[in-house]
């Protein structure tokens, strides 16, 4: 049941480097965030302890709902619905992004020669789903699409918390999210900000700074 | 008197956040930075501790000095940088309430001892200056807040990757704390170490500011205000910096040094051509000021990789570079203001306009590109001989082509805006008033003290820096 659920996690990975509609984006992330809570309960041995708590609160509430609500929001108001002309075509992100899991497993399995204490599955897919998160950064032209394979990003190190959630102190669990909440948020700010500058929400139009 | 540092910008910022007033803001700002210096200076005395999170330690202490100075200087320069801004009282309110927080979360993560905690102090760090860097409100300082903040983001998520490796490879300590890792560090399982220092080194390395990931740093250093510019280079840069040399240290007692060695190296090397490379042929003087910063982050982490002598050489070249950059983008603030122009060509008359600023602005020159008898002479020098001693000529051959390239260029810059010609005579000049005491007092108190460490360094800041360099 377990490895069945990361597996369709990666599998979400591949399906958003190769669509161009924004709204898919959320809705992957919102498939991300429910992933990730059925993860927790699946694994989850102490379900009546604060961190199982703050664990649910942090992938149910936080990832499933109010972030891709919350871009959402952000999309509607801008209207902004497809991304257009990525700079690469949606053939060679799939290639790029298998090559991407491919590595990512390659990394594990030497994971499982060198280090035994961990889940390779865990390790290789959330190693693969922060390089394809970045990719997605790179590739793509408009700003919501960034911030979004930036959220992406995020769950994947989500994943990989996940497979030593016994040794991260609450603490640090706190911050993150906080962290992460704050971020969104001055995300959206600014985000509105560079769409009422620049009426256009494209990289290509911040390029005003450099040498 | 830790918790005091807390408190203070917390308390304070919601008192501010109703009050709403020019004057009363300044005085907070003013107050938070006088409290820092005195709790600093009880710090030297008797090493303070609150909670198991916040401790003073003989490495961070120096940081921590630094930061109060810079911090001090930095506050007093804020009374004629306000006098003189038009904003709004509540944009000016907002703006104090995001300086006070931004200092009290750099102190987080100087004092925290625990790795995690720390990492969430420094992401707290990009969230409270990106405002600031945000204050002119003008469409490039738009784009340079969201370049910070979104590269930061990612830096800092790259970071928390090696945080989470070093944890796994630590699965039988089961803490985060440096100390504990330090001390069991031979029980650390060195593939996850390994595979954990890139992540940490890209990603602290991106709020320090080394190439090839400091995209962010020329962008945000021009376009925040000159008090923040300065705040962010003399201050910012050494939480991050302090962050590395913790997880160095581990790599070190792991025994894996010459792996770190290796890659510090590299990232410093890197960085010292990027300065050589953008600085030659620079329009805009502070940006200039922030390839300088990069170049001397880059210099620093060489330093630590060269090790021995590098180490203490490291240690006073941060608490030099912080100083004498801080000065330097103060005076650029002046330069600034005078001449509402930040292209070095549009800079006329400069000695004549302002003399002050002018002979200010070379003092600073001299002192960051390592004149004698200002300390950065000496901690370039030891850097040299230490790399001569231990046999790295290569290293030492770009390493002294570099300098002399990034001296050259920023010299050309540097004297044509001090011997510039004035076209036309200006023919309102402002008047002068006492506030304006204020736009120099900082740089000649910073530019003092490096004079006095350069030709004597006191027995107490030679015991400090010697006990640092330790680790």
């Amino acid at each position: 049941m377990k490895n069945f659920v990361i597996v369709l996690f990666g599998l979400t990975m591949i399906h958003v480097s190769s669509t161009s509609r924004i709204e898919a984006y959320v809705k992957t992330l919102a498939m991300q965030g429910i992933l990730l809570f059925t993860m927790v309960v699946v694994d989850n041995k102490d379900y009546f302890g604060l961190n199982f708590l703050f664990l649910v609160i942090e992938t149910l509430v936080f990832k499933a709902i109010i972030i891709p609500w919350f871009l959402m929001k952000i999309i509607r108001k801008n209207e902004i619905f497809r991304e257009i002309e990525p700079n690469i075509p949606a053939f060679w992100s799939i290639v790029i992004s298998s090559l991407i899991f491919g590595f990512g497993f390659m990394l594990s399995y030497l994971s499982i020669i060198l280090a035994q204490d961990v889940n390779p599955l865990y390790f290789g897919i959330s190693i693969s789903t922060m390089i394809t998160g970045l990719f997605i950064i790179i590739t793509r032209k408009k700003i919501i699409t960034h911030i979004m394979g930036y959220m992406m990003l995020e769950n994947g190190i989500f994943l990989l918390t996940l497979s030593l959630i016994n040794e991260m102190p609450l603490i640090v669990s706190l911050g993150v999210l906080l962290d992460v909440f704050i971020g969104i948020y001055l995300f959206g700010l600014f985000f509105n900000k560079i769409q009422a500058t620049y009426e256009k929400t494209h990289i290509d139009t911040l390029t005003y700074l450099k040498d | 008197m830790i918790p005091m540092l807390f408190l203070y910008p917390v308390i304070v910022s919601l008192i501010l956040f109703f009050i709403n007033s020019k004057l009363i803001n300044i005085l907070a700002l003013l107050g938070y930075s006088a409290i820092y210096l005195a709790c600093t200076a009880t710090f030297f005395f008797a090493p303070a501790e609150f909670t198991t999170y916040f401790k003073t330690d003989t490495l961070n202490i120096i940081f921590i000095a630094i930061l109060a100075l810079v911090f001090f200087g930095v506050a007093v320069y804020n009374i004629y940088f306000s006098y003189h801004s038009n904003e709004i009282p509540q944009r000016h309110t907002r703006y104090t309430i995001c300086f006070l927080l931004f200092v009290c979360s750099m102190t987080g993560a100087l004092l925290s001892t625990n790795l995690g905690l720390f990492w969430v102090f420094i992401e707290a760090t990009t969230l409270t200056s990106a405002p600031l860097i945000f204050y002119d409100r003008t469409k490039s300082s738009l784009e340079a807040a969201w370049k910070y903040i979104f590269i930061c983001s990612i830096g800092i998520s790259l970071a928390f990757v090696g945080i989470i490796l070093i944890s796994m490879g630590s699965a039988q300590i089961n803490s985060l704390y440096f100390a504990d890792l330090y001390a069991n560090s031979s029980k650390i399982n060195l593939f996850w170490l390994k595979l954990s220092f890139p992540f940490i080194i890209i990603g602290f390395g991106t709020k320090m500011g080394i190439a090839p990931v400091h995209a962010w740093l020329p962008d945000a250093h021009s376009e925040a205000p000159s008090p923040v510019s300065a705040m962010l280079s003399g201050t910012l840069l050494n939480c991050a910096l302090l962050g590395i040399i913790r997880i160095y240290k581990l790599i070190d007692t792991a025994g894996l040094i010459y792996y770190g060695k290796t890659l510090l190296i590299i990232m410093g090397m890197i960085s010292l051509l990027v300065s050589a490379v953008y600085v030659v042929k620079i329009k805009n003087y502070k940006r200039m000021l922030a390839y300088s910063s990069i170049e001397n982050m880059g210099i620093i982490s060489i330093a630590i990789a060269i090790g021995s002598t590098g180490l203490f050489a490291a240690m006073l070249h941060t608490l030099a570079h912080s100083l004498a950059k801080a000065s330097f983008f103060l005076t650029a603030g002046n330069i600034l203001y005078k001449f509402k122009s930040k292209d070095i060509n549009n800079i006329h008359g400069l000695l004549k306009n302002d003399k002050f600023s002018a002979w200010l602005w070379v003092l600073c020159f001299l002192c960051i590109t390592g004149f004698p008898p200002f300390p950065l002479f000496l901690t370039k020098f030891l850097i040299i001989k230490q790399m001569y001693v231990s046999g790295n000529y290569v290293i030492l051959l770009l390493f002294v082509v570099f300098l002399t390239i990034i001296m050259a260029g920023m010299s050309v810059s540097v004297f044509k805006m001090f011997f510039s010609v004035e076209h036309h005579h200006h023919k309102h000049a402002p008047d002068k008033n006492i506030y304006d005491l204020f736009a120099y007092l900082p740089q000649c108190v910073f530019i003092f003290i490096l004079i006095v460490t350069g030709i004597y360094m006191p027995s107490f800041v030679h015991k400090l820096i010697s006990l640092s360099s330790k680790f």
